[in-house]
């Protein structure tokens, strides 16, 4: 931005808050979260997701282009040991709220992780169990994810299945019992084939 | 096929332990087909238990539960300057850092306790002079929603069970271990945490058991409002078909209680209401799930029920509002009119495209004890379509002013009143 520019700019802020027409979306910039700065908070994280947020082993999320909701209420999720895997809980410890706000909007950037190739019909039985649970009303058309609900599509399948089941048993506790209630009614058969056409979306 | 899926239907609904186990019905069907035929298709109109109430066509992705708020934010984005009050009012903040405060109870010598319902934390306040200490005195509880106050005691409402915290004050920097007075709740998590109040003659505990799912007929065990007889420890039934009721207050001189309560979601914008409810005598039933309102019969679980069959709301309230917690305007204060005034706190809604609630509301009584307004008292929390704010409870201190917890932002306001 040039000298005049930046100037311009901040006469503009001036006017809109003297005139007290700033609007709302300006009004809450002051906790805009910083990618490039969570970038170098996210140091820690790279040796499992990867500085690309891919995974490196198929127990390990691809937290690539998840919602930054998605992956701000997880961390905290870790760090007050409401949910605990993979030390997590340890890794999320040391940070502040905007410290995760800056690491969510770093990896919530990425460019999304590849579809994952799998058998065409698992896939095909996968797709019409999502139609029969819903599971696009909350977690969006293509699986991308919405808000704090967290994108499925590229997903690692091993991953999927072994949180589906934790959910289902009980071991890990989503906030308002949703997932907990649309996981009861899901058997092993059918977490894989879900498992299957979830990382089958790009 | 439709034949089949309703008497299907019937017989998950006909085990008590609910609404659930018709969805792991059929999936014990899916879990016994041979390993590699497809799944059958679903039947039509028939979603799992979690989802009943939605429809395919009428689904609407972008409509999802709000985040629910797990920190506290900093001061810095408490925008209690866009808070909006009656001429002569004042709004300010009275304490932040409370990671989603929600319902308040305060103490003879006024200390004020609150409940949380996602972090698991207890807070208590404390006047220092002129300043306030928060407190936060009980962590790694399991919705700890409701709070209420007895004899020295704390209570806490978990979801499923009630914890007594005895000789609280004295011990804010240490209580000691709770004492579980009751613990043979529902463990449901949808609907599972409680709202609590103690009964004006200190002798019961009222608080909800909320309905399992958005739309489903319950267990006869929920969608009801109970109450724990404190010395005998016993549980009794007074009130049925309240889908969720997140706020209660006994109304000063009658000693009836009122409660509000949450309608069903994906049957439509502007339906149907959110309302507030009087409990005129025990054993009253409000209708959920076959009525809705009063005088909405549901689309699907109506069908061949009235609305005759059940009591009626006091006031409708608006859809998807939210209504959590309310209190009779007890306090001297606030000018004459607003006396004996019901606040209800609006948490504001998600499952409607254009955001409505998010406020709190004074609800006018006549002389006949019926309601005959209903207007926004504090606004402000919500700036076009998006909040910064959730007014999750009332309450009235012993000086006549109001405080307002924010769920969402973690923080309490109080607003008085000065000519």
């Amino acid at each position: 931005m040039s000298l005049s520019n930046k100037i311009k700019a901040i006469i503009t802020v001036a006017f809109f808050n003297v005139c007290g027409l700033m609007s709302w979306q300006a009004f809450a910039a002051s906790a805009v979260p910083d990618a490039a700065a969570g970038k170098i908070k996210a140091k820690t994280c790279f040796s499992c997701h990867g500085e690309n947020g891919m995974g490196i082993a198929p127990s390990v999320p691809n937290i690539a282009a998840q919602p930054p909701l998605a992956l701000f209420y997880q961390l905290v999720q870790f760090r007050e040991d409401m949910r605990k895997g993979g030390d997590m809980e340890k890794f999320a410890k040391p940070f502040s709220d905007n410290d995760i706000r800056d690491i969510a909007a770093y990896f919530s950037a990425l460019p999304a992780p590849p579809a994952i190739p799998g058998d065409a019909a698992k896939i095909s039985i996968g797709k019409q169990i999502a139609q029969q649970q819903y599971c696009n009303s909350c977690h969006a058309p293509q699986f991308q994810g919405q808000k704090q609900v967290s994108r499925l599509a590229g997903q690692s399948k091993d991953y999927f299945i072994t949180q589906l089941r934790n959910i289902r048993s009980g071991a890990r506790v989503d906030m308002d019992g949703t997932m907990g209630s649309a996981a009861r009614g899901v058997s092993d058969e059918q977490m894989d084939a879900l498992a299957e056409y979830a990382a089958s979306l790009p | 096929m439709q034949k089949s899926s309703v008497s299907l239907r019937s017989l998950g609904f006909s085990k008590l332990l609910g609404g659930l186990i018709l969805a792991g019905f059929v999936s014990a069907v899916h879990a016994q087909a041979p390993a590699p035929a497809p799944a059958p298709a679903a039947p039509a109109g028939l979603p799992p238990t979690w989802a009943q109430g939605r429809t395919a066509d009428g689904m609407n992705p972008t409509l999802v539960p709000n985040p629910s708020p797990l920190v506290a934010k900093p001061v810095s984005e408490l925008f209690v300057n866009k808070l909006k009050a009656p001429p002569g009012f004042k709004v300010e903040l009275w304490a932040s850092g409370m990671a989603n405060a929600r319902s308040m109870t305060e103490s003879p010598s006024g200390t004020l306790f609150v409940g949380t319902r996602f972090p698991g934390n207890v807070y208590a306040v404390v006047n220092k002079g002129d300043t306030r200490e928060v407190k936060t005195i009980l962590k790694g509880l399991h919705r700890p929603n409701g709070v209420a106050f007895a004899n020295g005691s704390l209570y806490v409402a978990e979801l499923s069970r009630i914890l007594r915290y005895d000789n609280i004050e004295k011990n804010l920097d240490n209580p000691p271990a709770p004492v579980v007075i009751f613990d043979a709740l529902p463990k449901d998590e949808p609907h599972g945490w409680k709202y609590m109040k103690l009964s004006p003659d200190g002798k019961y505990l009222y608080f909800q058991i909320g309905t399992p799912a958005n739309i489903i007929v319950p267990p006869a065990t929920h969608a009801a409002i109970v109450r724990l007889n404190l010395q005998t420890n016993i549980l009794d039934y007074v009130a049925y078909g309240v889908r969720n009721s997140v706020g209660m207050d006994f109304q000063p001189g009658t000693n009836e209680l009122w409660f509000t309560n949450m309608g069903r979601d994906w049957a439509g914008e502007d339906l149907p209401n959110d309302t507030l409810n009087k409990l005129a005598r025990t054993k009253m039933n409000f209708g959920y799930p076959f009525c809705h309102q009063g005088d909405w019969l549901d689309p699907e679980l109506g069908k061949g029920r009235s609305c005759d069959e059940f009591d009626k709301p006091e006031l409708k309230l608006g859809a998807h509002v939210a209504p959590l917690g309310m209190r009779f305007y007890t306090g001297k204060m606030f000018p004459a009119e607003y006396k004996g005034n019901i606040f209800i706190a609006e948490y504001g809604s998600w499952n409607r495209t254009k955001k409505v609630g998010y406020q709190v509301v004074r609800v006018v009584l006549d002389a006949k004890n019926k309601p005959v307004k209903l207007e926004p008292f504090i606004t402000g929390w919500l700036q076009g379509e998006e909040y910064w704010g959730r007014p999750a409870d009332v309450q009235v201190l012993k000086d006549g002013s109001m405080l307002i917890s924010d769920g969402e932002a973690g923080a309490i306001y109080r607003v008085s009143y000065a000519k």
